[in-house]
């Protein structure tokens, strides 16, 4: 397979793309990265569904938590790097809009995947407590948290200059990083039937079958791959609609221009 | 084995939904990559 991006040529033009430029927004590395996470994705599923075995209390239902448990840490590490980009933006040294466009690609990528956890949550809650929902402490706050996350992606979608698009996110994304620690805590401070951190909490001397533990480990650095490989993409891709947002409109006429003028030109036919 | 549907559903939807999301964003990228020279693209 030909690497169009280390082929293309260098020479570009302000007034259009230049007939050899990348028709894509990968690189080698990504590239690659997609590949490696394609095959942790899959031995996923192979461990999640087949290799890894039934739970002695919660039966076959367990493997249900690898997608949960997976899902909802990327969307937490996403919400967190959300506000992180944010605040790089809003501080005065670094107020680069890459930082807005990482902001946005990682909370759009956080939206999805919490929005896989509650799925995840409700087919397990119906197998393990007899029902797809209930109004529990860290079930409610979870869903507050997405719909607050949904919130901020309508907000980026507000008209005005990428400037303010990026301060205006930026204030909605650190405000509402804040939920994560109560969706977390929620569990200790009121009570609620969805169980506490148990693998990670020492002191409830929690033990897990070898192949479980590894498979849930497994579902962590999968999902994180997949989160890495979309926020480097998405970024990019907003980018590009930014860049075609400030300069579409030159370059249409830059291209409309060349149009007229190989048409002026003797002996062009059309 | 009465949970297989439950299981099956979780894992289709979240690694359908995974694919065609990543599918979205590679179509989307070309898309607009066509659309601008190689200076709108800084990580080349």
């Amino acid at each position: 397979m030909v690497n169009v991006t280390t082929t293309a040529s260098s020479s570009t033009s302000a007034a259009g793309p230049a007939a050899t430029s990348p028709t894509h927004a990968g690189t080698r590395f990504t590239r690659a990265l997609g590949i490696i996470t394609i095959a942790a994705m899959l031995s996923l599923a192979a461990f999640g569904l087949v290799f890894s075995p039934a739970d002695v209390v919660q039966g076959e239902s367990v493997r249900i938590l690898y997608i949960h448990v997976g899902t909802v840490w990327v969307a937490y590490l996403a919400f967190v790097i959300t506000a992180v980009s944010s605040a790089a933006f809003l501080w005065k040294r670094t107020t680069s809009l890459t930082w807005d466009r990482i902001a946005g690609a990682s909370a759009e990528i956080g939206v999805a995947f919490m929005a896989l956890t509650l799925f995840a949550g409700a087919l397990w809650g119906r197998l393990s407590w007899g029902t797809f929902w209930v109004w529990d402490a860290r079930v409610t706050t979870t869903a507050f948290l997405f719909i607050t996350y949904v919130g901020y992606l309508a907000v980026r979608g507000l008209g005005g200059s990428q400037q303010q698009r990026g301060r205006r996110s930026a204030v909605v994304a650190l405000l509402a990083v804040l939920e994560i620690p109560l969706v977390h805590f929620s569990v200790k401070l009121w009570r609620s039937v969805h169980q506490d951190a148990s693998v990670a909490d020492r002191t409830t001397n929690v033990t897990l079958d070898g192949l479980m533990l590894f498979t849930l480990m497994l579902a962590l650095v999968a999902f994180t791959l997949v989160y890495v490989w979309w926020v480097l993409l998405r970024q990019r891709v907003l980018a590009m609609q930014d860049a075609l947002d400030d300069k579409g409109l030159d370059y249409a006429l830059a291209e409309r221009r060349r149009e007229v003028t190989a048409d002026a030109l003797p002996g062009s036919v059309r | 084995m009465d949970d297989i549907g439950f299981i099956l559903t979780t894992y289709l939807v979240t690694f359908g939904s995974v694919a065609l999301l990543a599918w979205r964003v590679i179509s989307r990228g070309r898309s607009l990559a066509r659309q601008l020279p190689d200076e709108d693209k800084p990580w080349i």
